[in-house]
């Protein structure tokens, strides 16, 4: 089935109402707070987006049509304005959701900073919460570990530990304690330890009750948990979702974002931040992605809440806020995600949020360098009030290396595309790929540099333009250049002695083509990660400098200015 | 929420219920009995077996998490050679390197009280499921243990704060309704009186922390007994309870009542239903606004703004006009706002 036989499945249901046909789809997201839906029309042979709108999700469906058709009507052909509620609710639609429930998993390891954190690692990167864990060195006594695993309300457990070379005494000891605390019950259990260890383990429980998958951490100095990682993903479908996993945001927002790769053959970085979920997707030229899918990772992150939280997120506030009020909005937006942050601090805060959590993200990922493009999904950074504030949560948080552009999903639209079948999905995000993404412009980042000096010259050749440059950025200074939507510059930049912009050699100059957006051409020698100053309100004053940074009016500086 | 509302209630595993579907069970009733595991002793296998260490897991009876009494086979060797438990206890594991076992003697039974009236429909490993025929008030947030006790309002005003002042004796073992928020120091002398639980309409996330650590460090000491919860009905910070929610509360003091701090759930026993909530509310309705800078007041909902309009922070979204209580008009995001319904005439 292709997107455009539902869609004439539309126009024989408006021709049986002898009016004019209307060819219209709608694609749906229904988030754990927001509901993002589009309409996608065939206007002049060509499929566009006619209109997007976000609402809680708590309001419902009807809602969700009233303001569509408030959109849609302006601008609607008058013999279809009329009768725009009844198309939307006969549209074809192609939906997506979040998982209604996150897996619970119960962990036992031997160590908690090695096999422990792999493994907790991969389960918190495959869309499992961690609702108990016990490691043998966690310094409590073995009946209490015994107990608290007996009261942890699991879907499954995952027992890990052991080099593969090694004997793990230990480990077989947690395994043997998962095995008592489990009791009866029937739930899954994943060995993720040493493989030597593999029979020994499933004695200990009933026949098929164990399914072996490789050791995250096979030595002390390697960490792989990507083996592990799939597993847990396909687990956790069969556990949760049942009943087909394309129309889970995480899996259809993956899909998307690999397609989108494979088909512009170029490496691109997705970001989805919800209010529950945050999905990370790496995809390469050929559209092989891998992503990782964190439950409690969106803006209701307990990390944000726990010890020590909300002092961190204070000191990344260009504002003088107080812990005690970034404690309370953060809670607030915990117990009521529905909600918009009303003042400007409130959405401070959020922003601040945001930028802490992908910058998480982006520290568990390793150094992110050579993305040719990184998409901001989700509301709080595709609906951003600014394209200014998106792109610097993009590039505050992810800081990536190198010269990449920047765009946000703003309509909501990828997600649900990557619900289509296989077949589908090329042809849906290929019809509407000139309205798909908002082009926030592209990003020169580097690394290093001595402080207060020279970090790059950057010069930029637009065709049938003067040429801008070259620039010299300062490190810890950006500086932003006008360039169009749809613009391109070809970009020759020069790094100083001890700069680079993550390549695999530490080349001095580097060129490179962009295209442009809302913010230009964005030169940053911020240095990754972001560096600032320890006192409170040296580090307030440069970080409002580099709001008003990304706030102000892209200017074409002369050729040899500093920024 | 008025009715009856399915309530589980969760219980270690291993726990032997007293209960069976179709029971009806009060709040202080036994629900089971767990008997939690002591230090594990080891237990000699490949010894008594006379087998190499490496050999014992093959030769088990029974399996870790099995329940054994005294005598009871551990491991069977190939020529009829029995390793037994010494002492009854959970089994949890052999070694294979030194071929014991580690068996942890059960301590004594400890009761498993469900905090809930009302009638047992389901009973799993894990799990009670009860129906409670109760008034059910969702909260935003809450800590501490499930407690029942008596509603008792601790304040005059809903928008007064709870103060450590105004909890003496006749407050043990009750559930005190208090206002816009509480100290730390109030809620920690609450659950030295013998509060059962406290229910606010907001409290600085500071605040909880700081008992929450407190209580933390006194269970580490072992200084800490009984248990109390917090039940958050509106926000964080200095929000009151709606006056409509108070004045509910108030009508129903002495009744009584389940709290559930960590699920924020509250369920009254013997009342009528509690002034309800909903999102998205219509024109002319009573609201309650969401977020800064109307956190908590009420008002009545005079229009909806036609478009999008942004607000202070720059988010353009559906806008409602609000008159708030103190007289003043502003527009405030619809997302923000709910309705507060008022009780029905049955009630």
């Amino acid at each position: 089935m292709t997107l455009e036989q539902p869609v004439a499945g539309v126009t024989r249901a408006a021709g049986e109402q002898s009016g004019p046909a209307a060819e219209l789809s709608l694609l749906v997201d229904v988030g754990s707070a927001w509901t993002k839906a589009v309409v996608v029309a065939r206007a002049r042979g060509r499929w566009r987006i006619a209109a997007h709108a976000a609402q809680p999700s708590a309001w419902g469906e009807e809602q969700l049509v009233t303001a569509l058709v408030a959109r849609l009507s302006s601008g609607a052909d008058r013999r279809v304005a009329d009768r725009l509620a009844d198309l939307l609710a006969t549209a074809p639609r192609i939906a997506c959701h979040t998982p209604r429930r996150a897996g619970r998993i119960g962990l036992a390891a031997v160590s908690a900073e090695l096999s422990g954190a792999s493994a907790r690692r991969a389960a918190e990167s495959a869309g499992w919460t961690v609702a108990e864990a016990a490691t043998a060195d966690d310094g409590r006594p073995l009946a209490e570990r015994l107990a608290a695993l007996q009261a942890a309300d699991v879907d499954a457990w995952l027992l890990a530990g052991g080099f593969d070379d090694g004997e793990a005494t230990q480990a077989l000891e947690m395994a043997g304690l998962v095995a008592a605390a489990r009791g009866a019950s029937r739930t899954p259990v994943l060995w993720a330890g040493s493989p030597g260890l593999v029979d020994q383990v499933a004695l200990l429980f009933e026949p098929g009750a164990v399914e072996a998958v490789a050791n995250p951490r096979p030595s002390a100095g390697e960490d792989d948990p990507r083996p592990l990682r799939h597993t847990l993903e396909g687990l956790l479908q069969q556990l949760v979702e049942p009943g087909g996993v394309r129309q889970l945001t995480p899996v259809s927002f993956r899909r998307a974002v690999a397609e989108l790769a494979r088909s512009a053959e170029r490496r691109v970085l997705g970001v989805d931040l919800g209010a529950r979920y945050a999905s990370w997707v790496l995809a390469d030229e050929t559209g092989t992605a891998e992503s990782r899918v964190f439950a409690g990772g969106g803006l209701s992150a307990a990390s944000l809440v726990g010890p020590g939280g909300p002092a961190r997120l204070a000191k990344l506030l260009p504002l003088a806020i107080d812990e005690l009020a970034v404690a309370d909005a953060l809670q607030n937006l915990r117990a009521r995600p529905g909600t918009l942050p009303q003042t400007e601090d409130e959405l401070a805060i959020m922003h601040a949020a945001a930028r802490q959590l992908l910058a998480q993200g982006a520290a568990e990922e390793g150094p992110i360098s050579g993305i040719d493009l990184l998409i901001g999904s989700g509301r709080t950074l595709a609906a951003a009030p600014r394209p200014a504030q998106a792109a610097q949560l993009l590039l505050d948080g992810v800081r990536p290396l190198g010269v990449t552009e920047l765009a946000v999903d703003a309509a909501g639209a990828l997600s649900p595309l990557g619900a289509l079948d296989d077949a589908e999905i090329r042809e849906g995000l290929g019809m509407l790929r000139d309205d798909l993404l908002t082009p926030l412009g592209a990003a020169v980042v580097c690394r290093g540099g001595r402080p207060g000096g020279v970090a790059m010259r950057v010069t930029a050749r637009r065709a049938g333009w003067p040429t801008i440059g070259p620039i010299e950025v300062r490190s810890g200074r950006l500086q932003l250049l006008p360039l169009g939507r749809g613009q391109s510059a070809e970009l020759e930049i020069e790094l100083e002695a001890g700069v680079t912009l993550g390549g695999p050699r530490r080349a001095r100059r580097a060129q490179a083509t962009v295209t442009g957006g809302a913010l230009g051409l964005i030169l940053d020698a911020r240095d990754v990660p972001l560096t600032m100053p320890r006192r409170a309100d040296d580090r307030r004053a440069v970080l409002a400098g580099w709001r008003d940074a990304f706030a102000r009016e892209p200017a074409t500086p002369a050729s040899g200015e500093q920024a | 929420m008025n009715g009856a509302a399915l309530h589980r209630v969760r219980i270690p595993r291993g726990t032997v219920p007293s209960v069976m579907v179709g029971s009806d069970v009060q709040p202080d009733q036994v629900l089971g009995l767990h008997r939690r595991p002591g230090n594990p002793v080891r237990v000699l296998l490949a010894t008594r077996l006379r087998v190499r260490p490496e050999a014992v897991a093959s030769l088990l009876v029974a399996r870790p998490g099995a329940r054994l009494a005294e005598g009871d086979a551990i491991a069977r060797g190939a020529d009829g050679r029995e390793a037994v438990a010494p002492t009854g206890g959970l089994l949890l594991g052999v070694s294979v390197v030194d071929g014991t076992a580690l068996l942890a003697p059960l301590g004594p039974e400890e009761p498993v009280i469900g905090h809930v009236h009302g009638r047992v429909r389901a009973v799993e490993d894990g799990a009670i499921t009860v129906e409670v025929p109760g008034t059910l008030v969702r909260g935003v947030g809450g800590t501490g243990e499930a407690v029942h006790g008596e509603l008792m309002v601790a304040v005059h005003d809903p928008g007064e704060e709870l103060r450590a002042t105004a909890i003496d004796v006749g407050a043990t073992g009750r559930i005190l309704v208090g206002g816009s928020r509480a100290s730390a120091e109030t809620l920690t002398r609450a659950r030295a009186m013998g509060v059962a639980g406290i229910v606010l309409g907001g409290v600085l996330d500071k605040e909880l922390r700081d008992f929450e650590a407190i209580q933390r460090r006194r269970r580490e000491i072992g200084g800490l007994s009984g248990a109390f919860g917090v039940l958050l009905l509106e926000g964080f910070g200095k929000v009151g309870i709606d006056p409509q929610r108070f004045g509910w509360f108030k009508a129903h003091a002495g009744r009584m009542a389940s709290l559930f701090g960590t699920d924020a759930l509250l369920y009254v026993y013997d009342a009528t239903s509690a002034p309800g909530r909903r999102t998205l509310p219509r024109v002319g309705e009573r609201v309650i606004a969401h977020r800064r800078p109307f956190q908590g007041r009420a008002g009545v909902l005079v229009a909806e703004l036609d478009d999008l309009h942004a607000t202070p922070s720059g988010i353009a979204t559906r806008m409602g006009l609000v008159r708030f209580e103190d007289g003043r008009l502003a527009p405030v995001p619809l997302a923000n706002l709910e309705a507060t319904l008022p009780v029905p005439p049955s009630a």
